[in-house]
């Protein structure tokens, strides 16, 4: 199975390297990068092959790409595996718009092609725990959830993280899409309403976007969640931030973070206390599902659908926060 | 200065605690059935009345710790009669209400105090002062949880009635309306949603609200009567652009008990509890207490106690209607 990676845009790229690495069945036939200097210099790295351009390396004949773009040139990277006939691993946000969603789903349904969204959650061993209580009737119905997903200001692994034009937006754009799309798994219900209230002061003279997010969403159900996707974890906070929710169900509360298996290491380097994660690898675990698609096939666990449906709720989120009153889906 | 209390339920005992812990004289109390108030009123030494008009020309004071759908008439009756006031939170069930209690007080001429216990809370405090010391800059986001069991009550559970205790958002999330304002200022527009389960095996009520506030930051309230007797837990998360405030219940308490378990009854609300020298009731009771004797202000006004309303009104509202409300100016709060 050869695997290739269009674009270290997004950091999520030298991780995947080692992902790839780790399963036997892969072979990583190389890299491109529209910023050369920084594509060469991961290439060597790690030890593969840079390919000028993005045609070249669809020209190499991989099997799959895995696209860690900015978020507004995910489209024009999947349309051109699609219609390579590569199958596409894609970075979140799907797109920064739910035009580019669309268009990027409908492109690698025509072109017969698997488009799996990089939602590593789904991947998560404490969620995947969670999710088989519910299915399992342990917890009863399920009535909502207090959700988070905060970070620190994303500007210190890449800058496009925080421009408007090149991410689609700040906090909000960032960081919703993940327990949208746990919820909407959890719940096997679609969004209908969404409301949204944003600000800009964390970093407000470093950065034009939103850095301050709080979204409470309604399920066509009726069942009602909140997520905080604000970017207010300091530089000086034990790790990056977090995922964590609590869900209310018939039964009483589970509280669930996703990222609590670490250890609390007081550094002298650091000069404060840091939390270093022992929990199982999820980005492994993505990887592996997507290789195991396309040798098997068929869909993945986690499908570009699932990344277009989280678009549509970020869109409607600005949409709200702009207006001031809940927006509903599916969008005009 | 002499202290006349009405209810006899925990806050009502509660308080009773606490005069006695300062040199005002509980001189009576009142319950709903004279037999009720028996037991309180000999531990301090009270009379035991058989309703305000009766009891009110034989005290100064006046402490409303019964139902909140009975504060209205209570407090404009007390007030008519030149007594100062004590009135447990939410300081009425409707704004209109509140507004009309506090510009009857004023036109009596006596005090009135409203007991948003939560500002007394050392945490909660301690938390309000690093903000004022500038410790963490300004907040932007500010999240504040509280979570407990559904009240019981084995006779009338008003708390489980909307119409007389407003639910859990105005009931128990009143408490976290009244701390953000404290500290992010006024509230500007607010957004809420809740679910009450009607099963009875399910005893679960569950409340979310986003407030905005007129300075720009925003706050995530959550209230939940959903967990298992004897459960109460409180967050406070506040971020600023230089820093960041938390406080987790469970994380701080300094006794973790893994005993072997035994049957035992719990209360019928849930409680927070954390082992102090003094309790905050005790704290806030004496901090009244000074105030009404004139020695100093109290750090809760009975304008704050109205905006608490205002914004709980708010979000019933809010979760109702299913749109965001926005709160409009009252010069009750802004004089």
């Amino acid at each position: 199975m050869k695997i290739g990676i269009m674009s270290f845009a997004h950091h999520h790229g030298e991780a995947y390297i080692q992902n790839l690495r780790a399963n036997p069945g892969v072979e990583l036939v190389g890299v491109a990068d529209n910023e050369s200097d920084r594509g060469k210099r991961i290439a060597e790295q790690h030890g593969t092959q840079f390919f000028q351009t993005y045609n070249s390396l669809i020209d190499a004949g991989p099997d799959g790409v895995i696209i860690c773009s900015e978020n507004n040139q995910h489209r024009p990277l999947v349309e051109l595996a699609a219609a390579g006939g590569i199958h596409v691993l894609c970075e979140k946000p799907i797109a920064a718009t739910v035009l580019d969603a669309r268009a990027i789903v409908n492109a690698c349904n025509q072109a017969n092609v698997i488009l799996m969204t990089a939602f590593p959650m789904r991947f998560s061993t404490p969620l995947m725990e969670v999710k088989s209580r519910i299915d399992s009737g342990e917890l009863g119905e399920i009535y909502c959830f207090s959700a988070t997903n905060q970070g620190e200001l994303p500007k210190k692994h890449r800058d496009w993280f925080v421009d408007k034009d090149s991410a689609g937006g700040g906090a909000l754009m960032d960081h919703t899409v993940h327990l949208v799309d746990i919820m909407r798994w959890y719940l096997a219900s679609e969004v209908r309403e969404v409301y949204a209230q944003t600000n800009k002061i964390f970093h407000a003279e470093e950065v034009e976007v939103e850095t301050g997010s709080l979204e409470l969403i309604t399920f066509e159900d009726g069942r009602f969640a909140s997520i905080d996707s604000s970017w207010s974890r300091p530089q000086y906070w034990p790790s990056w931030g977090g995922l964590a929710f609590e869900m209310i169900t018939e039964r009483g509360a589970i509280i669930v973070d996703a990222f609590r298996q670490n250890l609390t290491i007081y550094r002298k380097d650091l000069g404060r206390a840091g939390w270093a994660y022992w929990g199982s690898d999820a980005n492994q675990a993505m990887v592996d599902e997507f290789i195991n698609a396309i040798q098997d096939n068929r869909q993945p666990a986690v499908t570009g659908y699932d990344g277009l449906k989280a678009v549509e709720v970020v869109e409607a989120a600005y949409r709200s926060a702009e207006g001031g009153q809940p927006v509903s889906l599916p969008l005009e | 200065m002499k202290v006349g209390i009405v209810g006899v339920g925990f806050m009502g005992m509660t308080h009773a605690q606490a005069w006695s812990e300062t040199e005002a004289q509980i001189g009576g109390i009142i319950a709903e059935t004279e037999s009720e108030a028996q037991a309180l009123a000999a531990r301090y030494g009270a009379i035991v009345y058989p309703n305000l008009e009766a009891m009110l020309p034989n005290v100064d004071v006046v402490d409303i710790c019964t139902p909140t759908h009975t504060h209205y008439e209570m407090v404009i009756v007390a007030a008519s009669q030149g007594k100062d006031i004590i009135c447990e939170k939410p300081l009425a069930r409707a704004v209109e209400q509140a507004k009309e209690m506090i510009n009857t007080c004023r036109k009596y001429g006596v005090q009135l105090f409203v007991a948003h216990v939560v500002r007394f809370f050392p945490e909660y405090k301690l938390a309000k002062d690093a903000i004022d010391e500038g410790q963490i800059g300004r907040p932007g986001v500010l999240r504040l949880s509280r979570g407990s069991f559904r009240p019981k009550k084995p006779v009338g559970n008003w708390f489980l009635d909307e119409a007389k205790s407003g639910g859990i958002l105005m009931d128990l999330m009143i408490h976290d309306f009244d701390y953000a304002r404290w500290i992010a200022g006024e509230v500007k527009t607010i957004f809420a949603k809740k679910v009450s389960s009607g099963n009875p095996d399910a005893p679960i009520d569950y409340g979310l609200a986003i407030l905005k506030h007129e300075n720009g930051a925003i706050s995530h309230i959550s209230g939940a009567w959903a967990y298992p007797p004897p459960t109460f837990r409180t967050h406070i998360e506040i971020a600023g652009d230089a820093g960041l405030i938390e406080f987790d219940s469970d994380a701080t308490a300094p006794i973790t008990s893994l005993l072997q378990s035994r049957e035992s009854d719990s209360q019928d609300v849930g409680l927070p509890s954390s082992p102090l020298s003094e309790s905050p009731y005790t704290t806030q009771i004496k901090e009244f207490y000074a105030a009404l004797q004139g020695h100093k202000s109290a750090r809760v006004s009975a304008a704050d106690g109205l905006a608490a309303v205002q914004i709980a009104e708010g979000a019933l509202d809010s979760a109702r209607l299913g749109k965001a409300i926005e709160l409009e100016n009252l010069a009750e709060v802004r004089s």
